[in-house]
């Protein structure tokens, strides 16, 4: 997939653990991983409310397109 | 979804009393009433085991459907009905109701081609066109029933 979500820079910006921003999102660890690695097929407007709510971050930081 | 609850719950009874019904039909009414008919008309003798043949392959394509029709059913109790699974049991019930189908046209082509007035081939045509319509409707059904698994498969991809 050509879109990319940046979970882990913003996580190692706010030294946030992968389990805490699980929990605090209120996604399951295995579906974090999904989207960390890119597999993820789609994504709910409330999960990516709910990110960019505990990231303290916009939308846009955390998507990005990369040219294939 | 009380109301469903509560229709398959019923639908449940009612297809119990249908698999004894059909299966006394199998095991009593057909042969039974075979052998009197044979009795009170012998030059009919021939038709006898034929008839029997083909009566017996459709009562036995009913509780086919019956069979999957309780399994299918369970599915939508447990609710895993969207599941690739499920088509096992709707192809049976396509292909029993196509088998009894297709012998039922059978008997209606002989009776038709060797009867001396319309009615028992008018009388024939009814379960006949019945028939082909629970057969279509099922194949519209199976098609509804592909469209709403795939939209469940997408849905549970959603994050």
């Amino acid at each position: 997939m050509p879109i990319v979500v940046r979970i882990d820079v913003e996580l190692a910006k706010r030294k946030m653990s992968v389990g805490e921003f699980a929990e605090r999102v209120g996604l399951t660890p295995a579906n974090v991983a999904v989207l960390k690695n890119g597999r993820a097929k789609a994504v709910r407007f409330s999960t990516l409310e709910a990110m960019c709510r505990v990231l303290e971050c916009q939308p846009g930081d955390l998507l990005e397109w990369v040219d294939e | 979804m009380l109301k469903t609850a509560w229709a398959v719950a019923l639908l449940r009874v009612v297809l119990v009393m249908a698999f004894l019904l059909l299966l006394v039909m199998q095991v009593m009414s057909v042969p039974g009433g075979l052998a009197y008919e044979v009795e009170q008309s012998p030059e009919m003798a021939y038709l006898r085991w034929p008839l029997l043949v083909v009566l017996e392959i459709q009562l036995l394509c009913g509780q086919v459907v019956i069979v999957c029709t309780w399994k299918l059913l369970t599915m939508v109790k447990d609710d895993r009905i969207f599941s690739e699974r499920a088509f096992a049991w709707v192809d049976a019930i396509l292909w029993a109701i196509a088998v009894a189908w297709v012998l039922l046209l059978a008997v209606f082509l002989y009776v038709g081609f060797n009867a001396d007035d319309p009615g028992a081939p008018l009388l024939l045509m009814l379960p006949l066109t019945g028939g082909a319509v629970l057969g279509l409707l099922m194949i519209v059904m199976r098609a509804l029933l592909r469209q709403a698994t795939e939209l469940r498969s997408d849905m549970e991809q959603v994050i």
